[in-house]
């Protein structure tokens, strides 16, 4: 188990390098001044220039210059944005958490529809459940998002009316800022309204997640229904069946075991791809959180911006994918890579 | 004379034939297949089949409903959008632009991948983890969000999107042809082959690649499908084909402003990005169905 | 009273084109206490034989016998769900690759745990529990592993491929079973290990009068434990007899020639000589023989062999042949059986 630990922690701290490389080169890929795009100064007076210079250390080579854009990341400066001229930091971790929300809702929605359904669609295989099942879950995953978000702000805001269409919370109630994770601030405020800001909020995050949770649910469902297929052909299963045991009893103790392992490994990848819709459903959202900031300021040319929230997105994806990998080994004993003798 | 066959030939076909007949007694896949054709001499031809101009606009036509809606004319099908641009020759020239550029994307970066992908999994030791690490970050990124970040560099506009969703594509062609090529020059066949003598390349060539190639083609499927929803995700944003092109996505956020009284110019679409990506998706489902049958057979 | 009393069972291939008679009217019966082996090569169909006595086959086989009796109770009859509930209660089964048929993500001792029957404990939760435990160390013991406890807390591939075919052995002894099925049990193993689970195999059969179904490809290594033989070729039923019967004096010219490629029947051969075998191999399910599926490899086969051959017995040695090798002394006082 150390050594496993140890093994990701390595593959951690090259992909961090690898990344932070990549945000470095941007600088000066993009159009512009190598400085001004990575201390976001636009409107520096040349004094104020010369002084950036230094504390960047253009004058030396590149390789001095990557130390300290690494230690200045290190230190949690990642320069002013050129749009809004605040610190790149501060705002980063004030929208960050609300992806993360959003996120991680949309991620357990995924998860607990598209998981039994594909389960449930490998038990009956080749009946008609299961025909209708692969059949909605290939239109689920056809849909081009942002048009499955306005259609769903369409119906469910505008002709049905029963939730909100835009934000995290009503603006009438006043949570303060404490971790950026709308329920965990609710729950720590002192503001009398608590359960009303706590319904709202729920209102108000429903939709988008659900919006989110359609691509990777079909996915999963995919996932479930192959593992779950190929687990029931094994030939345990079928040892299990001749040691007496009734259907239900296999299924719950032994399939859905082997099947889920398959399947968690996944989950850290389809992470990845639930980020990106995530980004495209802030912005019909109108959710604050890093993806719509993103997606902002690449129309603003805020260059400064987009190399950080490149830099951030990405370790949070990646940070996601070790901690699956470390479930992953918990579950499976074959994944430890331990052996020991009889 | 004719002489009747007196013995029954047993015709082994190979197997790209085997998956062939299989894929044809698919019914899904066949209609899968056929519409994908329909789409692709749609995306060729649309100039010649389209009844109106996609970019100059009638403006005494302004925002007409569909043929079928009372208000509708007959001679602009699905009405027009705010400019009075004709809907119908629109989303045939959108065909071209967001289909067949995805299509062309998908055999550029499959073409680059493929080449690349065995030509990294000939290498061994060292530089093959270094590979495979760099590989897994390049992977982890989210394809949006590199392509975004492409697109941002090179400035928005329809080329540059190209260039950037080849670019997202490559990685995973890259994945999947070193995966696949290290799993088959396991097997005892081109051992057989190594052992005889035969270069890598050659063993590349001859042994390796016809077993990988239905991989390869299930890959491009769902290659296409989000090469089709980047490009109009992109445009969408604004960060793709800009105002006058037709393409999907730029259309659907042009009709996004006057959705309460033209709903069709986002219906439309939409309509046209979720046929297209399904009936990419049933070709690609048919030829993984064709490929487990074919093996079980 | 027989065991187990099966007459003419088939099992078919449920396909789109046509249905394939993969097992083609075998008749087996059993009586307490003996060890029985059905040989066969693979593709002969006798574990398919085994997964429909036990009743693990899925949809696209189906079964039927004229005769299916178990101690009596006429299984056609039951319902499936009755019939799965006596034949697990009495028969158990075990199977090829010992490790593959051990799920790899709990421990031997849940694995065991769950076989041993809770309607034979007593008390309360804690004590039932300790009740199972005891259980499955007398379990692990029964079958030879004297560390219970390393074994009982490793996952299925910690141990090796002979502890865990033991594992299987003792889970299948945990329902007490009258009739253990042992399907090609040492298929995959070196000769020591081999030796070992027919001992253990033996063992049980003399101290436990436990009846065993003993299904292996290879004649010669089964004939030290078994008292009779069934032997079965493409599906259909060929010779059975006692051992001695079936290795001294082989009726059918296919128990012949198996006999006859043992190596210990090859030892008098000259130097360079071709070893004894029949020619051709086994017919493939799509391309079935008409009548007697060794026909086409048969050295002796002529025009009747068209048709299916109906059992003939000597002194309780069955065979299904047209023309047996019998001695002409012999062929005077055979008994024709109508099936």
């Amino acid at each position: 188990m150390l050594i496993f630990t140890l093994r990701r922690l390595s593959l951690f701290i090259f992909t961090m390098l690898v990344l932070t490389l990549l945000s470095f080169s941007l600088s000066f890929l993009f159009p512009g001044d190598s400085i001004i795009n990575i201390s976001g100064a636009i409107n520096a007076t040349p004094a104020q220039l010369i002084e950036i210079e230094k504390h960047y250390h253009t004058e030396s080579n590149i390789f001095w210059q990557y130390i300290t854009y690494l230690h200045n990341i290190v230190n949690g400066e990642l320069g002013i944005s050129m749009a809004s001229q605040s610190d790149i930091a501060t705002e980063v971790l004030n929208l960050l958490p609300a992806t993360i929300e959003l996120s991680l809702v949309a991620l357990f929605i995924a998860m607990f529809v598209g998981i039994p359904l594909g389960f449930i669609a490998a038990i009956k295989h080749n009946k008609t459940t299961d025909n209708i099942i692969v059949s909605v879950s290939m239109l689920g995953y056809s849909i081009p998002v942002f048009w499955l978000g306005i259609l769903a702000i369409l119906t469910f805001s505008i002709n049905l009316g029963w939730l909100p269409s835009a934000g995290q919370i009503s603006l009438l109630f006043e949570i303060e800022l404490i971790t950026g994770i709308q329920f965990i601030d609710i729950l720590l405020s002192d503001s009398p309204y608590k359960w009303q800001a706590f319904s709202d909020a729920t209102a108000h995050i429903i939709l988008p997640a659900c919006v989110i949770a359609v691509a990777p649910a079909t996915i999963f469902i995919r996932l479930a229904r192959t593992s779950m297929i190929e687990v029931l052909e094994t030939s345990y299963i079928r040892a299990a069946n001749a040691k007496g045991l009734t259907f239900r009893q296999m299924i719950f103790r032994h399939a859905i075991r082997n099947a889920l392992i398959q399947i968690i490994r996944h989950v850290g990848l389809q992470f990845a791809n639930l980020v990106t819709i995530a980004m495209v459903t802030e912005v019909i959202f109108s959710w604050p959180g890093i993806g719509r900031w993103l997606i902002e300021s690449i129309y603003q040319r805020d260059y400064t911006a987009i190399q950080s929230g490149l830099l951030v997105l990405s370790c949070f994806i990646f940070i996601v994918h070790i901690l699956t990998d470390f479930i992953y080994a918990a579950l499976n004993p074959l994944a430890r890579g331990n052996k020991y003798g009889s | 004379m004719a002489r009747d066959k007196i013995y029954l030939e047993e015709i082994f076909p190979s197997p790209f034939m085997q998956l062939w007949q299989v894929f044809r007694k698919t019914p899904s896949a066949m209609a899968g297949l056929s519409c994908f054709i329909f789409l692709i001499i749609l995306a060729v031809f649309a100039p010649i089949l389209a009844p109106h101009s996609p970019i100059d606009g009638q403006l005494d036509m302004l925002l007409l409903p569909p043929a079928w809606h009372p208000d509708g004319n007959i001679s602009y099908l699905l009405g027009t959008d705010e400019l009075g641009r004709d809907m119908l020759s629109r989303l045939m020239y959108g065909t071209s632009l967001t289909f067949g550029l995805s299509f062309i994307v998908v055999i550029t970066s499959l073409i680059i991948g493929v080449v690349i992908g065995s030509l990294s999994a000939l290498t061994t030791g060292i530089k093959s983890s270094f590979l495979n690490h760099c590989l897994d970050v390049i992977l982890s990124i989210p394809s949006l969000l590199l392509a975004i970040i492409i697109v941002a560099i090179l400035g928005p506009g329809i080329s540059n999107t190209v260039w950037a969703v080849v670019i997202v594509l490559i990685p995973q062609f890259i994945h999947i042809t070193r995966y696949a090529v290290k799993e088959e020059s396991r097997k005892d066949y081109v051992l057989a082959s190594r052992l005889d003598g035969a270069s890598p390349f050659r063993i590349l060539y001859y042994s390796i690649f016809p077993n990988i190639v239905d991989r390869v083609m299930s890959q491009a499927t769902l290659a296409q499908s989000a090469a089709i929803l980047d490009i109009a995700t992109l445009g969408f944003l604004g960060l793709g084909a800009q105002i006058p092109l037709p393409e999907w996505g730029a259309t659907l956020a042009n009709g996004l402003d006057l959705f309460y009284i033209a709903p069709w110019t986002v219906y439309l679409p939409g309509l046209a990005i979720l046929f297209a990506v399904i009936v990419t998706n049933l070709v690609g489902e048919g030829i993984r169905h064709s490929l487990k049958l074919r093996k079980d057979k | 009273m027989n065991l187990l009393d099966i007459r003419n069972l088939s099992i078919e291939l449920i396909s789109e084109n046509k249905n394939i008679l993969a097992v083609d009217k075998v008749s087996l019966i059993m009586k307490e206490g003996e060890v029985r082996g059905l040989v066969g090569e693979s593709g002969s169909g006798k574990s398919l034989l085994a997964q429909a006595i036990v009743g693990v086959l899925n949809d696209k086989w189906k079964v039927h016998a004229d005769r299916f009796h178990w101690r009596g109770v006429d299984l056609l009859r039951l319902s499936i769900a009755e019939r799965k509930a006596l034949i697990s209660r009495d028969i158990a089964m075990i199977f090829q690759e010992p490790m593959a048929c051990l799920d790899p993500t709990t421990t031997i001792k849940n694995q065991l745990a769950e076989a041993i029957d809770t309607s034979s404990l007593t008390g309360f939760f804690w004590q039932k529990q300790r009740q199972r435990n005891e259980a499955a160390i007398k379990l692990l013991h029964k079958v030879g592993i004297k560390k219970h406890n390393a074994c009982l807390n490793s996952y299925p591939h910690q141990l090796t491929d002979a502890l865990c075919q033991r594992v299987m052995i003792a889970i299948a002894l945990a329902r007490r079973p009258i009739l253990l099925i042992a399907d090609e049990p040492t298929a995959a193993m070196e000769n020591t290990n081999q030796g070992q689970i027919f001992r253990l195999l033996a063992s049980l059969n003399q101290l436990k009068n436990m009846s065993i179904l003993l299904i292996s490809h290879d004649l010669e290594n089964i004939t030290h434990w078994t008292h009779k033989i069934t032997v079965m070729y493409s599906g259909q039923f060929v010779e059975a007899g006692t051992t001695e019967q079936i290795f001294k004096n082989p009726l059918h010219p296919y128990t012949k020639a198996l006999v006859d490629s043992s190596p210990s029947a090859n030892i008098e051969l000259p130097a360079k000589s071709r070893l004894m075998a029949l020619p051709g191999t086994i017919p493939i399910l799509q391309h079935l023989p008409i009548g007697c599926r060794l026909g086409p490899r048969c050295p002796r086969a002529q025009q009747a062999c068209v048709q299916a051959p109906t059992i003939t017995s000597f002194h309780d040695h069955k065979v299904s042949c047209h023309y047996p090798l019998i001695p002409t002394k012999a062929k005077r006082k055979a008994i024709k059986e109508v099936c």
